[in-house]
């Protein structure tokens, strides 16, 4: 199969096949009662067209009326000159403007004489008037009423009205874009009322596809997104991605629990690899970037680095491309396993004049204390006493297992006696109203063969954590030029300083806030802690533990800050050698420089002589691509466009650590300052070359074949004598078939296409290195450098690259005038040779290889039904539903088929695993351990307390929701629009770590029952295997709960299912009205009103977020005290001038 | 096919698509081979093993078997009552990962750059020494195609019979010995060898001692090939004086360079003497038990204030049997032997004399007569004290004294010999223990603690690593069908009964 693909391309290109730069090409125009000049002007600029003509023969003061998206020459054309003597020729860019001479001789411009039926002229004039409606009763305006072979014509206004004075015998045309040409003879009378049909063969949208090809929907062999990029940012988040959430059938998007400057997790169908990366390949104008996390937290903690993609800014996007399955996203090999996302950002092409916009918006972010609801009616102690002294209040700092609060004096961990009694939400006490706010200026224009725009963003973000803040600060300048008839050229470049202090810090502790705040007993109140330090700067530690640190001293002595400073440019260019053959080629870097301090002031509780690290992170990529291309329409009904291409890519990633420990000289927190330092480097280069190649063939329009191939060679798997190969080849293969156009349909259904497609695409190793054994000093004796051999990995010199095939099929369908449209999808992939770590025998020296040994599937649907409800001259209801199911199995992992721990939380009760014949991502943890009735097995301990009995890890959940939908309903009513997004999870289980900690410490609700007369519990003595019923005293809840919930503990008791159906968006939309703003210097104003995350309509686990995950890899259904949920209200105003 | 295509379109668009691919994905900044005496010295101080394995097995296990150490704790020492903890009585294979990767490594290295043979033979030794621990406290283990993951591929190793790796063990050591006969220079290895500095008269020496040792081994279960190997060994050459003993110079900075028995003390204040230990040096006024012990308490030292806490005792049964309940009232290891810089002894000169003296006494050899070898070793091995710091050093008269009231007895002479030969391997409890198991001596009364999993006899063997049942399972189930159960019980090779 694949060495016929690829012959297939090499015979290709030897036909001079293509197709007209004509058929590709859309022109969108909106005019008004200009002259026709003004007209060829615009399509001149908008295009490379050149329109050449007699003055003479041309009426070029004749008013015309024009409103077409995206339409192909021809069709504005035949617009224009309908029912003129006028015909056109295109030969390549050239438009041929003349009389047709037959016309002319067989009829003189008379409408008289084509109704052929007087003898003597009518010169009459009557005044005809009339409304213009569809089928469904909408008033039409804008259509344009032309008397038939003369250039008189008017077009209706708003209520769908005309006005016309005509010849009394004359015939009226009616023409509007997207409906059929009607002709109605005056025939004296004066009201003319029409109903105009629309018309079917309409659906020629166009999509960005691979390697920013645009290309008509309905050629596509498969499934294929593009939101507008002013979708995405009717709500405006730090992270733009997360603006897809809910709007793309089969794409996954999870936002973590992480802080405002956090990243994101983005799946397309499913994941490709057990263990690998497998979110998709981003391609911001035409060129990859880098969507690195630099920093994650883990089990004992840690902090979320930031994504790559975080660095979009959303005014600057056009539109966002995706490209889910592999037959879309075959052309970039081994990069595409993930799918792609494809991200163009604005120009100033079309824009006449210099347009400037201005565009401001600002939020809130308010905690939503409705999650986290602990129980309020006992306080800090232990065994159901309150504490009796401050060591004791120390030492029981995270334990509400004390008495009922009754307003005694207690004393504290400060030693200060205060009421035993609820202090009120700490979350409130501690964490603040955060607030966004975005401001963007840009300047387009399109001039003299020359377009640009340039725009410059700041955000400022405030977390809701105290002294955490995020600014970005964003430049981007896109410049197109027409160099010459032939050669034309495109430059992208953007400039983002990225600015982040403190990044929050999440999972375990030491200094996760959310970890101290949300475990203090009811009646401690957060704030009788800060400050968070003393004044000689040493922390005012509130525990005996250490590691639980006092919030406002991670709030404001810890410091964790990072700068980012990233050029993303590009330069592409495209010779038209002759109409039909033409070469591009491109460039673009990617290059950032990450700074990071993070310091462990001294004075820390648990490390008090203080510590720093000094980080910076280096990333380069380079990416070179250069295309060889023909389009051709070979005749009337065939057509081909094919071309070659090669690709060079590089990416340089480098982290330098400096780590130094106790610091001299107490205030200066510097790496210099301190007693001892080690330095160390993390270093990989790697390349990946290419060639590529895509030949698409079409016959009248309604069958397209498509087929690509990729051959990518990796540097990363390459190495001195290595026998397996250190490449592999891609291809595609996909069909589309509009049988709409094949077959005489029913009236009701406007368009149906049948695609179909399969591919491969695949995934190399992304380090480089692995392929062979490195050494390094690691410490000396007396005197001696001692070396050892790095890792317990094996490196495998025969790893190969992985591949995944994908088979996918579906439909497009409008029906009822395109009112109802109607998107479905199946996919299966196969992911096999996944490179996963084995372990192996201990014997052998090392404890993994990394071998090609995994193998993953998929299975999905993805539906979108869209639709305008209602459709009237004021209001329209547009209606879209999405919904998507993926069932991913794991179907091997390695020779044996033993489960792969991807991760764990801190309870150590649980982990992520990948196991053979499960979803990816297995919850696999501790359960309860029971009888063969299912009756849970007790240890009675010497109080008597039935202690559960730990039993075998089973698998509890996939921590991946497979079901995802989403809903947006937008109304729109003269200037004003509504809309709102509802979108929902199931199918997913979720640990909740911190309901378990909760639990442990007597904050949890469920803890409150047997408080006063003692827990009754029933169950099997495992000792006797007798069945017991006994009831606990209150003072003995502690163990019993604690046997259950402490680390090690039981983790099915906290797994629950994470479904949730989110009330997520709300935006109400106002466009200042055109009369408004005529005499002022703006030409639109919109303002609106947004509100983000407003609640849940369902949700089935208690006290967190069901997104609330902190992993932001593969392990994912882990909570663990993440930043705490938010909602969000914000004010958008946009102008232009 | 495919490979013309890719040619013809290499050749159209662009030369080849992985030009310099092989030379960039070369690590820049780790090296990709390092110096051999850099791996010399790493593979030296790993073999003489950290805190993991000593504390686990050496300790906890070996000394507290062999009643050297005992403890009144469940935790941390199960060996002290022969409970089962797999993750202790496994600890010494994570040598398969640290140095008998980086000894297989270093010899294809040497391989590779022609080195010389003397070099060779130098690693070959340490090979032997590594793996005879391991064998001799597992049996069958993976021997021929261990640590070869990367070298070879292999990652399931198979497990070779303990016999075989026995032969190969021996005639390992035959061969090298035969190189250093050779030349009696110094190794290029040079400083980097902590053990000898390159002096390879010394390492001929270590290789036929270490022949002796293995060929007493095989006594019980082929006494014509011990006195095969014995006789070989003598001929070829042993330690001759304590200037020869093999010992690693442990440091207490950085971590990675203490005495894994000392680091084993720090982490564990309830390890105490034995008392049949202290016993056996109280009762024949043994100049070493002031070096080697102190009074809890106090850090005393003096000879009778020092008691021994029985082995298999929790603070439990203590109270009951003795009627104390303060362990701080019996001995612990001294402050001399708890530094953490202390020397981790290989074999010594005093263990060679004593094996010379069984070999006169069982088949004539090496001058035939007992006595004098018997002597030169408890000499020696007070003397070798010294090793420890001036604070450790023995008068000569003490010693006299010593042989004196304990003269060699030629009526009891094998067990006199392989009792003092327990004796001098205080804390290198992996040679009392092996030494115990083919000699039987000293008689040690077993223990039988509740729960105990030898069914209160002294175990014969550590278990494998769990992780093969899940990552080597068809070698484990075979190595299981040919030696045994993977029990503490189960008798290896050559230990027949």
């Amino acid at each position: 199969m694949r060495i016929i693909i690829f012959f297939l391309f090499i015979t290709l290109f030897q036909f001079n096949t293509s197709s007209c730069y004509s058929q590709n090409v859309k022109v969108s125009l909106d005019f008004k009662n200009v002259t026709i000049e003004e007209v060829f002007n615009e399509i001149e600029a908008k295009t490379a067209f050149k329109i050449f003509y007699m003055n003479a023969e041309i009426d070029l003061q004749r008013k015309v009326s024009l409103n077409v998206k995206k339409k192909r020459i021809e069709k504005i054309l035949k617009i224009l000159f309908a029912d003129t003597d006028i015909v056109y020729e295109i030969v390549g860019k050239q438009i041929l403007l003349k009389i047709d001479s037959l016309k002319n001789k067989s009829t003189p411009i008379s409408s008289v004489n084509e109704n052929n039926d007087l003898e003597e002229v009518v010169l009459e004039k009557v005044q005809v008037q009339g409304i213009i409606i569809d089928k469904f009763g909408v008033r039409l305006s804008g259509v344009n009423v032309v008397e038939k072979g003369t250039s008189n014509g008017t077009s209706t206004d708003f209520d769908g009205h005309y006005n016309i004075s005509v010849s009394s015998v004359a015939t009226l045309v009616f023409t509007s874009i997207g409906f059929t040409i009607k002709e109605t003879l005056v025939d004296k009378q004066s009201n003319i009322n029409v109903t105009l049909i629309e018309e079917t063969e309409k659906l020629s949208e166009i999509v960005v596809t691979a390697l920013n090809i645009k290309k008509e929907i309905r050629g596509l062999g498969y499934s294929i997104t593009e939101v507008e990029g002013d979708e995405l940012s009717v709500v405006k988040q730090t992270n733009a991605i997360n603006a897809l959430q809910g709007k793309i059938a089969g794409l996954n998007i999870t936002q973590h629990a992480t802080g405002a400057a956090g990243s994101s997790r983005v799946i397309i169908r499913g994941a490709s690899s057990l263990t690998g990366y497998n979110q998709p390949l981003y391609i911001l104008d035409g060129i990859p970037i880098g969507n690195n996390t630099n920093g994650s937290a883990g089990e004992w903690g840690g902090f979320d680095g930031g994504d790559g993609i975080s660095s979009i800014n959303p005014d600057d996007i056009e539109s966002v491309s995706v490209l889910k399955g592999g037959a879309a996203s075959a052309l970039y090999g081994s990069r595409a396993a993930g799918g792609v996302i494809i991200i163009t950002t604005k120009t100033g092409k079309g824009l006449k004049k210099l347009t400037v916009e201005v565009s401001s918006s600002f939020t809130f972010n308010d905690l939503d204390t409705s999650f986290l609801d602990a129980q309020t009616e006992y306080g800090q102690g232990i065994f159901g006493r309150k504490p009796v002294n401050q060591a004791e209040a120390k030492a029981t700092s995270r334990s509400s297992w004390g008495e009922k609060l009754d307003g005694s004096m207690v004393v504290q961990w400060d030693g200060v006696e205060r009421p035993y009694s609820y202090v009120g939400s700490n979350w409130d006490h501690f964490y603040r109203t955060g607030t966004t706010a975005i401001n963007t200026v840009s300047l387009a224009v399109a001039r003299n063969n020359l377009n640009y725009r340039f725009s410059a963003t700041n955000l400022k973000n405030e977390d809701i954590i105290p002294n955490s803040n995020l600014g970005r600060k964003s430049m981007s300048l896109n410049i197109g030029a027409v160099l010459s008839k032939k050669l034309s050229v495109q430059l992208n470049a953007k400039y983002i300083i990225e600015d982040v202090h403190n990044r929050p810090n999440i999972s375990s502790p030491p200094f996760n806030t959310s970890f101290t705040v949300g475990n203090l007993s009811p009646n401690v109140d957060v704030r009788s802690m800060n400050p968070g330090a003393n004044a000689d700067g040493t922390e005012r530690t509130f525990s005996a533990n250490p590691f639980y640190i006092n919030p406002y001293f991670s709030a404001f002595n810890y410091r964790n800050e990072d700068k980012k400073k990233r050029i993303i440019a590009s330069a592409s260019l495209r010779y038209d050698f002759t109409d039909w053959l033409y070469l591009g080629a491109r460039a673009g870097v990617d290059h950032y420089v990450i700074e990071r301090e993070q310091v462990w002031p001294l004075g820390t509780g648990f490390f008090p002589l203080g510590a720093i690290w000094d980080r910076e992170f280096q990333y380069t990529q380079v990416d070179t691509d250069a295309i060889l291309g023909v389009e051709k329409e070979m005749n009337d009904k065939f057509s081909v466009n094919a071309f070659v291409g090669v690709n060079s890519n590089y990416i340089k990633d480098q982290e330098l650590v400096n780590l130094g420990v106790f610091f001299i000289i107490p205030g200066i927190e510097s790496i210099d300052n301190t007693e001892s330092q080690t330095p160390s480097k993390m270093f990989s280069e790697s390349k990946i070359g290419s060639i590529y190649g895509s030949a698409e063939f079409s016959y009248s329009k309604w069958v397209y074949l498509t087929f690509t191939g990729r051959n990518d060679w990796f540097s990363t798997l390459s190495f001195p004598g290595k026998k397996s190969p250190n490449d592999d080849f891609y291809s595609s293969v996909n069909a589309s078939l509009v049988l709409s156009d094949a077959l005489k349909m029913p009236d009701f259904i406007n368009f149906l296409k049948f695609r179909g497609g399969y591919s491969t695409v695949a995934g190399g190793v992304d380090r480089a290195y692995q392929l062979s054994l490195t050494y390094d000093f690691f410490a000396d004796h007396e005197g001696q450098e001692l070396v050892q051999i790095n890792g317990e990995q094996v490196p495998n010199a025969n790893l190969v690259a992985f591949s995944k095939n994908e088979f996918e099929v579906g439909f497009d369908a409008r029906f009822f005038n395109n009112r109802l449209a109607l998107d479905f999808a199946y996919y299966r992939n196969e992911t096999v040779n996944d490179i996963v770590p084995v372990n192996i025998s201990s014997t052998s020296g090392f404890s993994s290889v990394l071998t090609n040994t995994g193998v993953l599937e998929n299975k999905g649907v993805e539906l979108l039904i869209s639709g305008t409800p209602i459709k009237t001259i004021d209001f329209v209801w547009d209606s879209s539903f999405n919904v998507s199911h993926n069932k991913g199995t794991v179907l091997a992992t390695n020779y044996n088929n033993a489960n792969i721990s991807i991760g764990l939380p801190r309870t150590l009760n649980i982990e992520v695993a990948q196991i053979v014949g499960e979803p990816f991502g297995t919850l696999f943890g501790n359960a309860y351990s029971r009888d063969v009735n299912g009756n849970i097995l007790y240890e009675i301990d010497a109080s008597g307390v039935p202690l559960a009995v730990i039993g075998e890890r089973k698998i509890l959940g996939q921590g991946v929701s497979p079901t995802a939908f989403g809903v947006t309903n937008t109304f729109t009513y003269k200037d004003f629009r509504l809309s709102f997004l509802i979108d929902g999870k199931f199918g997913g289980q979720i640990f909740s770590g911190t309901n378990a900690v909760l639990t442990a410490n007597g904050l949890h609700k469920q803890t409150l029952e047997g408080r006063e007369n003692g827990l009754t519990v029933s169950g099997i003595d495992a000792a006797t295997n007798q069945a017991f019923t006994t009831t606990i005293a209150p003072e003995n809840l502690q163990g019993y709960w604690g046997r259950i919930a402490s680390v090690g503990g039981i983790a099915e008791h906290f797994v629950e299912d994470n479904d949730f159906i989110k009330f997520r968006q709300l935006s109400l939309g106002y466009s200042l009205p055109n009369h408004a703003l005529k005499n002022t210097f703006m030409k639109t104003v919109h303002i609106s009103a947004t509100a983000y995350n407003l609640f849940f309509i369902k949700r089935s686990v208690e006290n967190i977020d069901p997104e609330s995950n902190y992993q932001t890899g593969n392990a994912q259904g882990l909570d663990y005290f993440g930043i705490p949920p938010s909602k969000s209200y914000g004010l958008n105003i946009k102008v232009k001038f | 096919m495919k490979k013309l295509l890719y040619i013809v379109l290499a050749v159209f668009v662009l030369n080849a698509c992985d030009k310099g691919f092989e030379e960039l994905n070369v690590d820049p900044v780790n090296l990709s081979q390092a110096p051999v005496g850099n791996k010399l010295s790493t593979i030296e101080l790993f073999s003489s093993g950290g805190n993991f394995e000593n504390h686990r097995v050496n300790i906890i296990y070996n000394a507290m078997m062999m009643q050297h150490l005992s403890s009144p704790l469940l935790n941390f020492a199960e060996g002290d009552k022969y409970i089962l903890r797999k993750d202790y009585t496994s600890a010494l294979f994570i040598h398969y990962r640290q140095p008998v990767k980086w000894i297989e490594d270093l010899l294809v290295q040497l391989d590779d750059e022609d080195a010389p043979d003397e070099m060779k033979a130098i690693v070959r030794i340490l090979r032997v020494f590594v793996f005879q621990r391991l064998t001799d406290h597992y049996g069958d283990i993976p021997y021929s195609e261990a640590g070869k993951a990367f070298i070879d591929g292999v990652y399931t190793p198979k497990y070779d019979a303990q016999s075989h790796i026995y032969i190969d063990m021996l005639e390992e050591l035959e061969a090298a010995a035969a190189i250093l006969s050779l030349d009696s220079g110094t190794s290029a290895f040079g400083s980097a060898d902590f053990l000898f500095q390159g002096d390879l008269s010394k390492w001929k020496k270590f290789a036929n001692s270490m022949m002796l040792r293995l060929g007493f081994r095989l006594i019980k279960v082929d006494p014509a090939a011990a006195q095969n190997w014995v006789t070989k060994a003598i001929l070829g050459g042993v330690m001759e004086s304590n200037t020869d003993i093999v010992y690693f110079q442990h440091a207490a900075t950085p971590l990675t360079s203490q005495n894994g028995n000392a680091s084993g003390f720090a982490q564990d204040d309830q390890i105490r003497l034995s008392h049949t230990f202290v016993d056996f040096m109280q009762t024949r006024n043994d100049p070493r038990l002031p070096i080697l012990a102190a009074r809890k308490r106090d850090g005393s030292n003096d000879s009778w204030n020092l008691i021994g806490l029985p082995n298999g005792l929790d603070a439990n049964l203590l109270l009951q049997l003795t009627g104390e309940n303060d362990t701080n009232e019996y001995a612990e290891p001294s402050a001399i032997v708890k530094n953490l810089a202390t020397p981790m002894f290989w074999q010594t000169y005093a263990e060679v004399e004593f094996m010379l003296a069984e070999a006169a006494e069982r088949w004539g050899l090496a001058g035939g007569d007992p006595e004098p070898h018997y002597n030169a070793g408890v000499r020696a091995a007070m003397k070798m004290l010294e090793i420890y710091g001036s604070e450790a050093v023995i008068d000569d008269a003490d010693i006299d004294a010593y042989l004196l009231a304990n003269p060699f007895d030629a009526t009891n002479a094998i067990e006199q010999i392989n009792t003092q030969y327990w004796t001098a391997t205080f804390l290198n409890d992996y040679e009392s223990y092996s030494n115990w198991r083919r000699s039987g001596f000293p008689v040690l009364t077993p223990v039988n603690y509740p729960g105990n999993a030898t069914n209160g006899t002294i175990p014969r063997r550590m278990t494998w690593d769990e992780s093969e049942k899940i990552n080597n399972l068809t070698n484990y189930n075979a190595a299981i069908a040919a030696q045994g159960a993977d029990l503490l019980t189960t008798r290896i090779w050559w230990d027949i009964e």
